[in-house]
């Protein structure tokens, strides 16, 4: 891993020059810009249980499988496409370096777009200053979802990095991660609404589902309840596919 | 007074290497070695192998069997290791499209373990070297024509002065003032780091390489000194003769100087015919062959010993069947 910094530096570098980096930028804003102005004017109009804030976080899946794809799809498909991975890989870079930095790459440059997102409700916030409740910008929701996507991110980001280790076509890589999340964000949900209760033989399942309920989390992070158990999922999933990835580049040498 | 580390015998050595794809054998039984601060030249038809075995070398691709080392470090056991001691360029050259060169450079001897110090001078050296400095330095890779891509693949080479260097191809469209530079710059090499380089341009490999090394279907079908390999693949030397006589004096005249001999016409212009005579390489009448013909009256307008460059050892190499493969 001596060669980490060196390649992380690349990474952020090439992400910066970018145009897709920009372009997936510019969509992340608008859209959660959308849905955040939605939230609020729909509790301006009808009373509702949560705030906009928490009502916004619990749309981040609408980011996570239209932007992040777009983030990861790139990272080692586009090389391989080209050969540079090749020709990096001739260099005493190890394989485990060089999927670490794009890794933290992808991650920082997804952290990023989530910390441009705050300004929004700050700005609500400071717009409705004095009429408005206090609670559109409340900080532990703000940086409690925050953290979930910073916690969740580690393994929706290794995640499509693994993707991309697959496969040469960058539209390949961006679909096998935009199905993968979507069953892994939908699957505690749809889990829990099977009748399991009633096949004994599914039992073993309901402590599995149990874990698996991502809406949960981001619910129990914005209210400012921080357990161990979600840390331990997302960190060992990461851990996982970052292995898996490391061995499918080791395995294209 | 610091210790030196002794050279190893071989600073690229592949023993009994094996590629296979599936049904397909790439690259059989394949044993050569390159000795430290010689220049190799590796080449073989197309779909011979060469860049298989120049991948395997290079750690970028895992051999069937085999075992290949680079300064007597084992690719397959320490890769990092043997690429410490390696630079490779392979056939395409895949670069970077939307790096500088002077960026693309520092980067790759950043991980190339250059000396943070020393970075920016090998950098200056290296495109000094392959003329890059005064027009590409500052130039985004993808607009580099093809001449000044290969370029920056061989500076990136030369980048880390490593001990071993693997060229696939490093003259794929260059241009004949740019294969001079290329040559220049790798005879320079000599004596200083080992190289491997494959080519179709013979000429070129036959004016750099100190030997070669030549495969056929995966397969060693010759190595050595170009002097040796002629000896050892031609057994015979041609001299062209042009002369007014017939076929039957010009054999009469050849077979007086050695019966071994053979006659081949070539066919005629304004009267003068041309002949091939083919002696046994190692017979005395070479020598005596004018003096034999002039003697038996023929009237003589040229003769002249062809030239058995690299381009006829290799199509006698490569000729060869593959049960002749088989022998020893």
């Amino acid at each position: 891993m001596r060669h980490f910094r060196t390649l992380l530096a690349h990474e952020l570098r090439t992400a910066l020059l970018a145009w897709s980096t920009w372009a997936s930028a510019a969509l992340f804003l608008a859209l959660m810009g959308a849905l955040h102005w939605f939230a609020v004017l729909d509790a301006s109009q009808v009373p509702q249980e949560g705030t906009p804030l928490e009502s916004t976080f619990q749309l981040f899946w609408a980011p996570l499988l239209c932007v992040l794809p777009l983030l990861t799809m790139r990272s080692f498909a586009e090389e391989r496409r080209q050969g540079t991975l090749a020709a990096l890989l001739t260099t005493p870079a190890s394989p485990a370096a060089v999927v670490w930095a794009k890794f933290a790459a992808v991650w920082l440059t997804w952290m990023t777009f989530w910390l441009g997102f705050t300004a929004f409700p700050l700005l609500v916030a400071q717009r409705l200053a004095g009429g408005a409740d206090a609670r559109l910008g409340d900080p532990v929701t703000l940086w409690g979802g925050f953290a979930f996507i910073a916690v969740s991110g580690l393994l929706h980001v290794a995640f499509g990095i693994l993707c991309s280790c697959l496969t040469r076509s960058s539209a390949l890589a961006a679909l096998l991660t935009f199905v993968g999340l979507l069953a892994f964000t939908a699957a505690g949900g749809a889990l829990e609404k099977l009748p399991i209760e009633s096949w004994e033989w599914l039992g073993w399942l309901r402590e599995p589902a149990a874990h698996l309920r991502t809406f949960s989390h981001m619910a129990d992070f914005t209210r400012g309840v921080l357990d161990a158990r979600p840390l331990v999922l997302y960190a060992s999933g990461m851990l996982l596919c970052l292995g898996l990835a490391v061995l499918a580049v080791e395995g294209q040498e | 007074m610091a210790d030196v580390a002794p050279l190893p015998e071989a600073a690229v050595a592949a023993e009994r290497l094996t590629k296979r794809y599936g049904s397909l054998t790439a690259v059989e039984d394949l044993s050569f070695t390159v000795a430290p601060g010689e220049v190799v030249g590796f080449l073989g038809p197309n779909g011979a192998g060469k860049s298989s075995t120049m991948r395997i070398l290079a750690g970028t691709m895992a051999g069937t069997s085999g075992r290949a080392s680079i300064w007597g470090v084992s690719v397959a056991l320490d890769p990092a290791g043997a690429k410490r001691h390696m630079a490779y360029m392979p056939e395409n050259n895949p670069l970077p499209e939307d790096l500088k060169v002077e960026e693309y450079l520092t980067l790759r001897a950043r991980l190339k373990d250059v000396p943070a110090d020393r970075v920016a001078a090998r950098v200056a050296k290296v495109m000094d070297d392959c003329d890059l400095a005064r027009r590409a330095a500052r130039q985004l890779i993808g607009q580099l024509s093809k001449g000044f891509r290969q370029r920056v693949g061989i500076a990136d080479a030369l980048l880390a002065e490593p001990k071993v260097v693997i060229l696939d191809e490093p003259t794929i469209g260059l241009d004949p003032h740019q294969i001079v530079g290329i040559r220049d710059l790798i005879r320079s090499l000599r004596g200083q780091m080992a190289v491997l380089i494959s080519s179709h341009i013979l000429h070129e490999v036959e004016q750099v390489c100190d030997k070669v090394v030549i495969i056929n279907r995966g397969r060693l079908v010759a190595q050595g000194r170009t002097e040796d390999l002629r000896r050892q693949l031609i057994p015979t030397a041609n001299f062209t003769v042009v002369t007014r006589a017939d076929l039957a004096a010009v054999t009469a005249g050849v077979l007086a100087a050695e019966p071994a001999a053979l006659v081949e016409a070539l066919g005629a212009t304004d009267g003068w015919h041309r002949y091939r005579v083919a002696l046994p390489a190692a017979s005395p009448a070479r020598e005596t062959l004018a003096g034999a013909l002039v003697a038996a009256g023929l009237p003589l307008r040229e003769i002249a010993e062809e030239r058995i460059g690299l381009e006829d050892i290799f199509l006698a190499a490569t000729r060869r069947a593959p049960a002749d493969l088989r022998r020893p």
